[in-house]
């Protein structure tokens, strides 16, 4: 019999989004087990195939840091250190697995230093080339499989290729979901906020494959059906650059003019965009995919003959974003002490505003309590629009 | 205790006469630079690789300088703070890393004076370059700060040498030592061809082989420096370490550098034989931990005079690699192997002691363990930096755990590579000052424990 209780779609979402860790501390106690991992880079993939639920670990803009000021310098990525302090609080203590990566230097040092304070019965640090090129690929396949052999213990089996296989396909899945969501917002006004994609996205990040597929198409059908569309704003906004992990400053950038209709950052299309070409060894498209499709500017692109070629091969993309979705604005938002959007930052500007769109940069403390000083910052960016 | 020098310098805090003519590698890389630009040679600006990438540009025929280098130089000579406010109205965050700020600035002046070196630029300037070296290893700015640079260089190619960063349990997996190698020579032929197809020139491996050769001579008496380091008391201390190391560090295949050292080698030598202390009444001996703030190195010749504190040994990653077995060599006779080689044990050469210790990571952290016993020290000076941040995030841990552990206590003061208002004085002589009484509480809790410093 259907529970009629049962919460549905972007109802659902919300509360996945406030409880993220509900569901996966549900499953734990039924027996199954959780790994959680950093970033966009630790293949989920072989993770569902090997039935552990793989969950992120963000950090907590609500929360102050505290307890991390002992271990991690002030100087560093906020969002690690925020993170870093929710581990050392306890917050992931039902987890059974840790999956550090070498997305940039915060993620890396924080995965070393995360296995040294907070133990797992099982944990593993993915090294990560940092050119996609030639044998970068092969060595990181060779990473991977590491990291299969090291789950494989933790879950007491084999990973056979059709399981794997099995789980790309519903990932797959999950990244053709996620696209079918991001289409809907190319009406204007979009028939979703950024803080409700917010809350899908943070969601399907804290729950199974399956149960996240099911949420994404109730919550499409719900929002192609929906009548209480968002307001139409001034602008139509790309988000590029850290992510965003907390929806009080969606709000608060959409209660200032702006509809955010995509956001090329780690919790937005980073880790959606690409769907995992089926290879007969699958560990070789999980490679090519992390390494190559994975659009995070972490990943050293080559450099071609001049400067605006070179933009072209980094950035055309967000040019094929704009158009179709009709961006007129966008915001780079620079989580503060994060080197890698830092240093793209005149760069992404120069290639932004030679096609036209204005574009208003903020580094910012991953801090609910430092937002509301940004508000005039993006009223100013819409009137600018307008 | 016999001491050689009566008063310390307070500007460097030099002791060693070899110190003191180390300027000259820094000076003549840059002089060397500007005369390939006269005459038409290929110039490179070049990262720290630890030496795979350079030994290579080198051996084909490029004349290297390194933007970091010369970012402490500038900050050295006052000339920095000009480049970092041009970084800043670019539009570069301020909280990059100081040295890149510095050459993006220069960057950009150089690029609006038609490329040539701006009237009164530091030490003459860094030439236009053909291309950039950048790095994978140690941090993201050595390969996302040349990236930024073609901003202002449009013409120049930025490669990227990447090298694998496992974790400590990751490489004592089955085999990951043996693909990491094979993978780091596969990058490595790409780098060549990028080369040889930007030059127009084929690399000459019998060059290679040689100068890879005259790099392991160097770095292993560079080593045996290290070494001779142990002795108490201390026959040099941390403002040497930071002059000399540059002959090593940039250019250990010029054989000037091995002539250089076998001087450096000597007199310290003669030190350890005599025990001639580098500080008069060596009383602390500590570890310093990252870049120094090359604004205020007389900071550790106070630090000396008031309290008896030597700088006896000091951030792992710029000192030469250990030796590496003989044995490893057998049957490797392509000099790119060796080159790969080099830098692959360089940074995975304390992983053992990382698993001893049951901490990580293996580099920048794991070597201090070896060092406090090797160099029996009684602390740690940690120094966060504002603009290096990646290279100060391990260092909280790293203090935490050598307290735990061995007893050894550590101290952080804050401060910068480039950026002088960063640095408090005052406030750190306060906490030296406080640091001493935590030095001798230590060091009974060490006697309790059975420690044998």
């Amino acid at each position: 019999m259907k529970d009629v209780n049962k919460k549905t779609g972007l109802a659902r979402a919300k509360d996945i989004y406030d409880h993220r860790n509900k569901r996966a501390r549900e499953l734990k106690a039924e027996g199954k087990k959780i790994v959680g991992y950093f970033c966009c880079f630790p293949p989920v993939e072989i993770m569902t195939a090997l039935d552990f639920l793989p969950i992120r670990l963000l950090g907590d803009m609500d929360e102050p840091i505290t307890v991390a000021d002992g271990y991690l310098p002030t100087v560093m990525c906020i969002f690690y250190r925020s993170t870093f302090d929710l581990g050392m609080k306890g917050r992931f203590n039902f987890i059974d697995g840790f999956i550090g990566s070498h997305a940039c230097d915060a993620a890396e040092r924080t995965s070393y230093i995360w296995s040294n304070y907070i133990k797992t019965p099982c944990n593993f640090f993915l090294d990560l080339p940092h050119v996609d090129k030639g044998e970068a690929v092969n060595y990181f396949k060779v990473q991977l499989n590491y990291l299969k052999e090291t789950l494989e213990g933790l879950a007491g089996k084999k990973l056979g290729i059709e399981p794997l296989k099995e789980a790309i396909s519903l990932h797959n899945k999950q990244r053709k979901l996620v696209r079918e969501l991001y289409y809907l917002r190319k009406p204007d006004p979009p028939l979703i906020n950024g803080s409700e994609v917010l809350q899908v996205i943070i969601s399907i990040m804290m729950i199974p494959v399956e149960e996240g597929n099911e949420l994404l198409q109730e919550v499409i059908d719900e929002v192609k059906t929906r009548r209480d569309i968002p307001d139409k704003k001034i602008g139509r906004l790309l988000i590029w650059g850290s992510l965003i992990d907390n929806i009080k400053f969606t709000d608060l950038i959409e209660s200032s003019g702006l509809n955010i209709i995509v956001e090329d950052t780690a919790t937005g299309t980073r880790p959606f965009w690409h769907d995992i070409e089926e290879t007969e060894d699958p560990l070789v498209g999980v490679a090519r995919h992390y390494l190559q499709e994975v659009k995070c500017p972490r990943t050293f692109a080559e450099t071609d003959t001049s400067y605006r070629e070179d933009l072209e091969n980094r950035y055309s993309y967000l040019k094929d974003f704009a158009k179709y979705w009709k961006i007129n604005g966008v915001f780079g938002n620079i989580i503060r002490n994060c080197d890698i959007h830092g240093y793209e930052v005149p760069a992404v500007k120069d290639y932004l505003e030679s096609l036209g769109l204005p574009v208003l940069i903020i580094e910012q403390d991953y801090s609910t309590a430092s937002l509301e000083p940004l508000r005039t910052r993006f009223q100013a960016f819409s009137e600018t629009i307008g | 205790m016999k001491t050689e020098n009566k008063k310390i310098k307070k500007k460097s805090g030099k002791t060693l006469q070899t110190a003191r003519e180390a300027g000259y590698f820094a000076k003549k890389m840059l002089k060397n630079a500007l005369q390939a630009q006269e005459e038409g040679r290929p110039i490179g600006w070049s990262m720290v690789t630890w030496w795979q990438g350079e030994l290579i540009a080198r051996a084909i025929g490029v004349e290297l300088v390194f933007p970091e280098n010369y970012g402490a130089f500038c900050a050295a000579t006052g000339g920095a703070e000009k480049h970092l406010e041009i970084s800043d109205s670019e539009g570069y965050p301020t909280t990059l890393c100081g040295y890149s700020r510095n050459s993006i600035g220069y960057a950009k002046l150089l690029s609006d004076n038609n490329f040539v070196p701006y009237e009164g630029a530091p030490g003459g300037g860094l030439a236009k370059p053909k291309f950039f070296l950048a790095a994978g290893v140690a941090c993201d700015a050595r390969y996302k700060w040349f990236q930024a640079l073609k901003r202002y260089f449009t013409e120049a190619p930025v490669w990227t040498i990447d090298l694998p960063m496992p974790g400590t349990k990751e490489f004592f997996m089955k085999g990951n030592k043996e693909l990491s190698l094979k993978y780091i020579v596969n990058h490595l032929k790409d780098y060549v061809a990028f080369l040889e197809n930007l030059l127009g020139t084929k690399l000459d491996y019998d060059r290679l082989d040689e100068n890879v050769d005259q790099a392991f001579k160097t770095l292993a008496l560079a080593h045996e420096v290290d070494v001779l380091r142990r002795a108490v008391p201390s026959p040099m201390v941390g403002a040497d370490f930071w002059s000399i190391m540059i002959p090593h560090l940039y250019l250990p295949d010029d054989p000037e550098s091995y002539e250089f050292y076998e001087k450096v080698y000597a007199e310290v030598k003669q030190r350890v034989d005599n025990k001639i202390g580098a500080i008069p009444n060596e009383k602390y001996r500590l570890m310093f931990a990252e870049l120094p703030p090359w604004h205020s190195l007389g900071f550790f010749g106070e630090l000396a005079e008031r309290f008896g504190m030597a700088i006896v040994i000091e951030s792992w990653n710029y000192h030469a690699i250990l030796p590496i077995p003989e044995e490893e060599f057998e049957g490797v006779t392509d000099p790119l192997e060796k080159v790969a080689m080099l830098t692959y044990y360089k940074w995975t050469e304390y992983n053992k002691v990382a698993v001893e210790y049951d901490v990580d990571p293996g580099f920048f952290m794991a070597a201090y363990f070896q060092f406090a016993k090797d160099y029996k020290t009684d602390g740690l000076l940690a120094h966060p930096l504002m603009s290096c941040r990646p290279a100060t995030y391990t260092l909280l841990h790293t203090k935490n755990t050598l307290e735990n552990k061995l007893k050894v206590p550590g101290v952080v003061i804050d401060g910068d590579i480039i950026d002088l208002r960063v640095f408090n004085e005052k406030e750190a002589f306060s906490k030296m000052e406080a640091f001493v009484e935590t030095m001798d509480h230590y060091r009974e809790e060490r006697k309790k424990a059975g420690i044998a410093w």
